[in-house]
């Protein structure tokens, strides 16, 4: 056994899991508010990519001004969709308002082509580019950097939502609606809440996976792969995205590497479908009891 | 009780003289339509990806032929017919691309087509066939495809993928003999096409392949691919399968860990602005091509400098293979024409295969011949990052028939 190709190989797959985590976050997040699979995560993130994009290589704008710039854009397009899209469909079907984000996510890739067109495109370099080697493995350091964001805004998340006010609110709007309402709780200001947040987060990952993969309106696909990980953590479980992220990220690398890259894909489906088997609602997703 | 259903005489014979005329019309609406055609357009009818994924490489193919039909038509037309280019969007959908060949080819007595991908040349080739009436051209270079026999009425304006990897193994063994050699491919049908064959042609050629990497479609992080290929220490490494992404991680990461090797990758990676965004990862990258680039102005290309008159811009390398397969067609209705032949696919096609030794004005930079189903010919280039452009790295290089 090469021990240090096994290291290397499980740091490069934890590395990557920590981008799953971070997408799957923003799953997460407007699931547990709001009950809505938003199947545009993929392509809002792909719009936070590009976004970058264009303030800092179409605007030139430093990196200190265009990330910030790029979240604030992020936040305001989640806003708005959640405004004017899913709150008139809030009681609705569950079947219509994923069919909505699925349109959604249409049009988003449209608008992004008409835009920056078609083709694909590199984002200007913003991560450290010397290599890191961790005594003697080497690991990318744009994987490193991208692992070191994602457990920073999951671990912040994990913490707000036990000690800041609108993430207590956030969490009992989730845990009953009704009762949120009669405690003076805000309901749709953490709807539209959990919207802004969610896709400030994706849009952050957009960054994260641009800077790595490159720019394409069809990067958003990288949602649907995360979509595996939210299933096997749990729709509404922040701990659950974040554990599902780096166990599949391990999981793909250690297949990729000991079986070859065309089973990487077989492998994470068939541990969805054996979770899903076994927990139903995720390793660490609510099980929901329904009583008549 | 039985039902008893009465038609008098009156409208049995109006019905009779309706159903006739309907008959009529319907029998007679083809004849009519190739009757008109004939002395009019030639049509060339195309399923081109404006949008979607393959839509970087639609719009070139797109303008392609666009100008080299409005060339033909300035200088009056093939044997004074007007060449009539009919597009429709499919936005890559095989779906969508046939029912966009059903609707030109029900409306338009279409004796050319454009298809834009393996999966519609495939489908669509019985239909083709049936027809009888036109000869196709598109945007894939499956080596599936370079069969005469399964695909007669269909070419490959280029060399197929297996050709292109047996191009590159050649300039290697050349360059470098008994060299190890890596492949990397994307886990799509265009990505594994000319892997098994390539294989094969580099035992041949004294080359040892050292590894084989296949990356699932869309993935992003390719750290732990990087770290199998830098095992097996490959002096060239071959990509084929992708347009830009993942290749650029690939060689940064590559690079930091010391590795030397050279890479490679085939046509539809090969795209001058597309080597550019590599950044610096690109400075050395090479690959085959087909054509010359848009901006080579050495040795007689009078086409190359019609285009830089029309476009002032440049134009991208699927822009080269759309103008180049409607100069080729052209070409194919020209000589059919010229021998008083009728414009079927089994005649264009025999044309096409007449062509030798043919001059294309530059944009291929060897005089081409057609013997079959592809055009076995490209030229090694390489990035120079400083000059933002690919430079030739070796003469035009041509396969026989089997690709050795």
């Amino acid at each position: 056994m090469d021990w240090l190709f096994l290291t290397e190989v499980s740091l490069a797959g934890i590395g990557a899991g920590g981008l799953y985590a971070l997408t799957g976050l923003a799953f997460v997040l407007i699931y547990k508010a709001t009950r809505v699979v938003n199947l545009a995560i993929g392509e809002i993130l792909m719009v936070g990519a590009y976004v970058f994009f264009g303030f800092s290589a179409g605007l030139a704008l430093p990196f200190w001004l265009a990330a910030p710039g790029t979240l604030l854009v992020s936040g305001l397009l989640g806003a708005g969709i959640e405004r004017t899209l899913i709150r008139p469909m809030l009681g609705e079907n569950p079947i219509s308002i994923f069919m909505l984000t699925i349109g959604l996510g249409s049009i988003l890739v449209g608008l992004v082509e008409l835009v920056w067109g078609a083709n694909p495109l590199r984002l200007p370099e913003f991560m450290p580019t010397q290599p890191l080697f961790l005594g003697e493995a080497y690991v990318s350091p744009k994987v490193a950097t991208a692992f070191a964001v994602a457990s920073l805004v999951v671990t912040a998340f994990l913490i707000l939502f036990r000690f800041w006010r609108g993430g207590v609110a956030l969490r009992a709007t989730a845990s009953d609606q009704a009762a949120a309402y009669s405690m003076g709780i805000d309901v749709p200001k953490v709807f539209s809440l959990s919207w802004v947040i969610a896709c400030m987060t994706a849009g952050a990952a957009g960054m994260l996976v641009g800077a790595i993969g490159g720019i394409s309106p069809t990067m958003g696909v990288f949602g649907l792969s995360v979509l595996v990980v939210v299933i096997v953590g749990g729709l509404d479980s922040v701990l659950g995205a974040l554990i599902a992220g780096l166990a599949i990220g391990l999981l793909e690398a250690l297949a990729g590497a000991f079986l070859g890259g065309e089973y990487k894909t077989l492998t994470t489906f068939s541990l969805l479908v054996l979770v899903l088997m076994v927990r139903p609602h995720g390793l660490f997703g609510t099980h929901e009891i329904e009583r008549l | 009780m039985r039902m008893k259903y009465m038609i008098d005489r009156r409208a049995f014979m109006g019905l009779t003289a309706a159903a006739g005329m309907a008959a009529g019309v319907l029998a007679m609406a083809p004849t009519a339509r190739a009757a008109e055609d004939a002395t009019t357009d030639i049509v060339l009818g195309g399923s081109i990806p404006l949008t979607g994924v393959f839509a970087f490489a639609g719009e070139g193919i797109h303008a392609g032929i666009q100008d080299y039909v409005q060339i033909v038509n300035d200088a009056g037309g093939i044997e004074g017919r007007m060449l009539k280019y009919v597009p429709e969007d499919t936005a890559y959908k095989v779906d969508a691309s046939v029912a966009a060949f059903n609707k030109i080819t029900s409306q338009y007595h279409t004796n050319l087509y454009y298809g834009d991908s393996t999966a519609f040349s495939k489908t669509i080739n019985p239909e083709l066939e049936r027809a009888g009436t036109m000869i196709m051209a598109g945007a894939s270079f499956a080596s599936e495809l370079n069969d005469p026999e399964k695909y007669p009425l269909q070419f490959i304006p280029g060399p197929d993928y297996t050709e292109m990897i047996g191009i590159l193994l050649k300039y290697i063994a050349k360059e470098k003999p008994g060299a190890k050699v890596a492949f990397v491919h994307s886990d799509t049908e265009f990505g594994r096409d000319p892997i098994a064959k390539g294989t094969e042609q580099a035992s041949a050629l004294g080359l040892d392949v050292v590894e084989t990497i296949v990356t699932p479609p869309g993935s992003v992080d390719v750290s732990t691919e990087v770290l199998k290929l830098r095992r097996a220490r490959p002096d060239y490494t071959i990509f084929h399968g992708y347009v830009l992404a993942p290749i650029p991680e690939f060689i940064t990461q590559a690079k930091q860990m010391g590795m030397e090797s050279k890479f490679m990758g085939t046509f539809w990676s090969m795209d001058n602005s597309m080597v550019m965004k590599m950044g610096e990862a690109g400075d050395g990258f090479m690959g085959v091509m087909p054509y010359n680039y848009y901006y080579d102005t050495s040795g007689d290309a009078p086409m190359l400098a019609k285009i830089r008159e029309i476009r002032p811009e440049y134009q991208s390398t699927a822009y080269m293979q759309g103008f180049l397969t409607t100069m080729l067609m052209t070409e194919a209705i020209k000589r059919t024409l010229q021998d008083g032949k009728e414009l079927t696919g089994a005649n264009m096609k025999a044309a096409l295969n007449s062509i030798r030794d043919f001059d294309t004005g530059g944009i291929i930079g060897v005089p081409i011949s057609i013997p079959g189903n592809s055009i076995p010919v490209g030229r090694i280039y390489k990035a120079d990052m400083a000059e933002k452009k690919m430079i030739p790295a070796s003469d035009w290089i041509s396969l026989g028939k089997t690709g050795e």
